[in-house]
This record gives structure tokens, C-alpha cells and sequence, in this order.
């Protein structure tokens, strides 16, 4: 089964928490048929992202108003609880959604969010920044349950 | 007695940023119409003061997250004309070609994602991908193309950080911008189908007797060069933008709203002006695209923005395939000294042309800025458009009315978090006041 783990963010602030975790698994040594990519906008990046993944985990800076750098594990259905930090409404939500609807949606998707703390300065928080690695775990533990045939499926949720 | 309504519409949806619209109406008559936009204002303007001019297309970038390349291109042109840059013709043409790239995600992100939904009477375009899922593919692939070009001149998509002071910090290998050009090639075919369909839903009619304002190139259809003309005899270099043009303060607004200085009236920016204006210079597959839908542009009409924004992504396939296909030579690289001087530019923004004017010290440190955003200048037009709307949104349901204002002022495809410093509806109806017998 190939599992794609996908960080999602920009640059700025702790936005870019996403993106650190996939850097740090690209480096490291991954299970066969782990994949890790970077996605900066879910729309239209995110598609692409799924394109050919049985499973997906993705990995995204999120605010619940818990403490920064907590790492929450959610399924897509979720995600409606959490306020979109896209202004036009086309956040990770929309996208998966988008995905289902066009037949791009991987059998099971499951996310990494790791609690934002900032998102003003171009440096990540330091206690986000501290969660990398545990998000990273994380993210790798989901993928090899997913592999095993554990996980939740993302159609239903 | 008077009887008040008032309706609640939430923020509107599928526009950047945060606004509201406050409407009161006594019968027939409407009293109050304001277009509150209460997004945060930024400060864009102050924080580059006595920064150095070459951070400016970095910081420039963060004002928007769909038209970055915009307001690069007014702050960097701005500085050019400030410090005398000579602009080599392959940058000039590279230029081009990114800018390209931008109208093509901004148009097919505000034609699919945002306007769609309403001329197929659906919530979003999820629910269109259901339906229609052939176009929304096609409008994904062709937008991704848009993005592609973005990452190839500007390092990434999202704040790209490609541009500086005379050029670009890396210019394309020959093999990069052939392997573009193999993609867009069979790429401007699937913008046709996609206006085609367009061309094909009820999308509404709401013609309006508007002054239109865009850029005039004397050979090419208008982006990063141009004198500011306008359907009423405008004719005005960049510099001389605040000659004809002026922003006033409106208490409901962290938004400046702009008017045509001589005559006081609103005016309207973006894609219809730009087709409207620029005719003569639309390439030959623009052209006929615009032939097809010749009766949409017999006059302004901001409902048919889609089908101007549909022929603008053939244009600007055309246009990057144009410069792809010149195969200029490598740029040199940029000789920019840095002086005491002013700058004006104007360059047209997906919305509608993009003002930067700044000054800089001998050194080359920001003294001043001023930035006048598409939005701003579209804001003053936008609630004379609800105006004239506004018995009609008083004639039907109060959902539907909603709806109505809402895909109206989607028209404009607002960028309301660019032009602070926009939407909640409230519509109040008030009985006419008693007559004394």
C-alpha cells in the first residue's frame, strides 16, 4: 500500500511547521512505499499531493486554541470543527472534499495537526519548532498502521 | 410606526477577506447602502518606511496571497522609474510571462471556486465537481499551469520571492521554459472549452453606465506597461495617476474609496475595462473568443466579468506562450545603483490596475509609499451597483436577495484583505414614514 505523507504550509510563521516535518522525514530513512511530499496551497496542490496514494497522511499547522506545538491526530470529518484559515474557504476541508468529489481521494486519509502558537514573525514558535519531531513520528506511526490495515477510513468520516 | 427588518447574512462568502454590507431600505427607497469593510487595515504603507527599496518585492508579496505578482510588479517598476534602471528586454519579457502566469491562477480560482456556484445555483464547487467534473478538472489543470510559472520565475507559489530590483534572482534554464512551453501548448484549447462552458450557464445581466478605467499599451494587450486610459477620455501617464484619480476616507470603511477627481464618480477597474479597452490588442484566439460573446460587452457589465476573466486566461496562455517561443537570450544581470528619486507604476492586477508610488533617499531607504489597490478603486462602483440593485433585492425573498447582492459584489472578485485600509449583509427595511392627515 503506498501512503503519501504530506506537509502542508508556507513559509511564514508557524504555518511552516508542516513543511519542517516533511523535510525532516524526506531525510530520514522511510518504510517502502512511504512517500513524503510538500504541498504550500491545498487548492490545487493538495490534488496532486493525492494523485496516486492508497492512503494518505497529511500534516498541517491547525488552531483548536490548545497550547502551541501539541500534536492532534483528527480524521477529515473533524476538520469541519476547526475554522478554515483560508479566506476564500478553500482550506485542507474543501480540498479533501474536492478530492472525494472528483475521485482523487485516496481509501483513508488521516491528519497531523500540530497546534500554531504565532503567525507573525518568519520563524517557527519554539514550542512548535520542539514538536517536529513528534509530529514526525506520529505522521510515520499513521502510515505503517495504514500499511498494516489499521487506520480510519477517510470516505466514511 | 415604523416597521424595521433587519437581515443577517454572515460574512460573505468565497471573497478575500472580511466585509459586510449594510442596507436600509424605507419602501422602495433606498436610504442607507454601505459597504463596510472592517478587515483590520494593515499598514503596509508605514512599515516599508526606511526599509531598503530591494526588500520591497519580498514584503510587497505578503499583501496578497492570490496576486503577489501584482503588487511585485507596481513596487518594482515603481523603484526602477525612482533610480533609472534600464529594464533589459528579456527581463522585460520574463516579466510578462509571470504575470501571466498569476492572471491565470487568480482568473480560474475566482471563475470556478468562487462565481460558478452562483450561476449553477450550487454551494461550492465541490458540489459542482459532482456535476460538471470534467470542467472542474479542466479548470484544476489549467490553474495548476498558472502555478507552474509562478515556481519557475518566483521560487515557490504562495509569497513568491523570485523578483528583485532589475530582474529576477534566477532566470529559467532554455530546457525549463521549453518544457513549460510543451504544457501550455495544448493548454489555451482547454480555456476555450471552459469559456464555452461558461458561455453556456445563465449567467445574469446587469449592464451599468460606468466610466472604465485600465492600462493602454501602444502594441500589446496591457499588463506591466501602459498610459491609464479610460472609456470617458482619461489619457494619463502612471505618474500622473493622483491627477485624475483620488481615494477619500469613508467612515464605514478601513478602506480608502476612490473616484475620478474631475467629475467625483465611481469607476470600475479589472478585467471588463481591460477586454473593453484593449480590443485591438487581444491575441487572435482571444479575439474570437470575444466575437462569440460579442452581445455580453456591448456595454460595462460587471455580471459578465467571468467571461472576461475566461477570455483574459486565453490571452495570457497566448501571451506566455509568445514570450516562451521568442527564446530571447539569457537577461544580463541587473546594474541597479540605488539614489534619491521617485517612482510612480501602474500594472494591471488580475482585479484592475495596481498604483505604487514611493520615494526613496540617497541611500535607497523607503521614505514613502503609497499603494492604491484594484479593490479600493472598485469599492465606490460596487455600492452604486447595489444601488441600482437594491429594488430588486427588496422584490424577492430574503434568501434569495442575499444571494443575489452576494454574487453581485463577487463580480468585482474583491480582494478585500489587499484593499484595507469586506461581508456581512444586513438589510433593513423601514415602512415609509406616515404621512400627516
Amino acid at each position: 500500500m503506498r501512503v503519501h505523507v504530506i506537509g502542508i504550509g508556507t513559509a511564514h510563521a508557524d504555518d511552516a511547521v508542516g513543511l519542517a516535518v516533511a523535510d525532516l522525514l524526506a531525510a530520514s530513512v522511510l518504510p517502502e512505499d512511504v512517500v513524503v511530499l510538500r504541498c504550500a496551497r491545498p487548492l490545487p496542490d493538495l490534488l496532486d499531493a493525492l494523485d496516486g496514494a492508497d492512503a494518505a497522511v497529511l500534516v498541517d499547522a491547525a488552531r483548536t486554541g490548545g497550547a502551541p506545538g501539541s500534536i492532534h491526530r483528527l480524521r477529515p470529518g473533524d476538520l469541519a470543527r476547526l475554522r478554515s484559515p483560508s479566506s476564500h474557504g478553500l482550506g485542507v476541508a474543501q480540498a479533501l472534499a474536492l478530492a472525494v468529489a472528483l475521485g482523487r481521494a485516496p481509501a483513508r486519509v488521516e491528519l497531523v495537526a500540530i497546534e500554531a502558537g504565532q503567525m507573525q514573525s518568519d520563524v517557527l514558535s519554539p514550542a512548535v519548532a520542539a514538536s517536529i519531531g513528534a509530529a514526525a513520528d506520529a505522521a510515520l506511526q499513521i502510515a505503517r498502521e495504514m500499511q498494516d490495515g489499521g487506520g480510519e477510513a477517510a470516505r466514511d468520516a | 410606526m415604523t416597521e424595521r427588518r433587519t437581515i443577517e447574512v454572515g460574512a460573505i462568502a468565497r471573497v478575500e477577506g472580511e466585509g459586510a454590507l449594510h442596507l436600509v431600505l424605507e419602501g422602495d427607497r433606498v436610504v442607507d447602502l454601505r459597504l463596510e469593510i472592517y478587515e483590520p487595515p494593515r499598514f503596509f504603507e508605514a512599515l516599508a518606511r526606511g526599509r531598503r527599496a530591494d526588500e520591497l518585492p519580498d514584503l510587497m508579496a505578503r499583501i496578497c496571497g492570490i496576486c503577489p505578482v501584482a503588487y511585485q510588479m507596481s513596487a518594482v517598476h515603481a523603484i526602477e522609474a525612482a533610480w533609472g534602471v534600464a529594464i533589459d528586454p528579456g527581463v522585460r519579457a520574463l516579466r510578462r510571462l509571470y504575470y501571466a502566469g498569476e492572471w491565470i491562477e487568480s482568473h480560474l480560482l475566482h471563475m470556478m471556486f468562487l462565481a460558478a456556484p452562483d450561476f449553477l445555483g450550487l454551494d461550492d464547487a465541490m458540489q459542482i465537481a459532482q456535476r460538471h467534473r470534467n470542467q472542474v478538472e479542466r479548470a484544476l489543470r489549467l490553474r495548476k499551469l498558472g502555478n507552474r510559472i509562478l515556481i519557475l520565475l518566483g521560487g515557490r507559489s504562495v509569497n513568491p520571492v523570485g523578483v528583485r530590483i532589475g530582474g529576477f534572482h534566477r532566470i529559467p534554464t532554455r530546457a525549463e521554459l521549453r518544457a513549460l512551453a510543451d504544457e501550455l501548448r495544448p493548454a489555451r484549447a482547454e480555456a476555450e472549452l471552459l469559456l464555452h462552458w461558461f458561455a453556456s450557464l445563465p449567467v445574469p445581466s446587469r449592464p451599468q453606465d460606468v466610466e472604465l478605467v485600465s492600462l493602454r499599451h501602444a502594441s500589446e494587450y496591457p499588463m506591466n506597461e501602459g498610459r491609464i486610459v479610460s472609456s470617458r477620455g482619461i489619457d494619463v501617464a502612471a505618474a500622473e495617476f493622483e491627477t485624475a484619480f483620488e481615494e477619500v476616507q469613508v467612515p464605514h470603511s478601513t478602506a480608502l474609496h476612490a473616484r475620478n477627481r474631475a467629475t467625483g464618480t465611481p469607476y470600475l477597474v479589472g478585467p471588463i475595462a481591460r477586454v473593453m479597452g484593449n480590443l485591438d490588442h487581444l491575441s487572435p484566439a482571444a479575439a474570437a473568443a470575444h466575437a462569440s460573446l460579442a452581445e455580453r460587452f456591448a456595454s460595462p457589465d460587471p455580471a459578465a466579468s467571468v467571461f472576461a476573466r475566461g477570455i483574459e486566461v486565453i490571452q495570457a496562455m497566448d501571451d506566455a506562450l509568445a514570450v516562451l517561443d521568442a527564446d530571447l537570450p539569457p537577461p544580463a544581470e541587473p546594474q541597479a545603483v540605488p539614489r534619491a528619486g521617485i517612482g510612480h507604476a501602474v500594472t494591471e492586477a488580475p482585479r484592475g490596475i495596481l498604483y505604487v508610488s514611493l520615494e526613496t533617499d540617497a541611500a535607497g531607504d523607503v521614505q514613502r509609499l503609497r499603494i492604491v489597490p484594484p479593490t479600493s478603486q472598485n469599492q465606490a462602483q460596487i455600492e452604486a451597483d447595489l444601488r441600482a440593485l437594491a429594488p430588486r433585492i427588496l422584490a424577492i425573498p430574503e434568501d434569495e436577495g442575499r444571494r443575489l447582492a452576494e454574487a453581485a459584489i463577487r463580480d468585482y472578485d474583491p480582494c478585500i484583505s489587499c484593499a484595507t485600509h469586506f461581508l456581512t449583509v444586513t438589510v433593513e427595511r423601514r415602512e415609509p414614514p406616515c404621512e400627516s392627515t
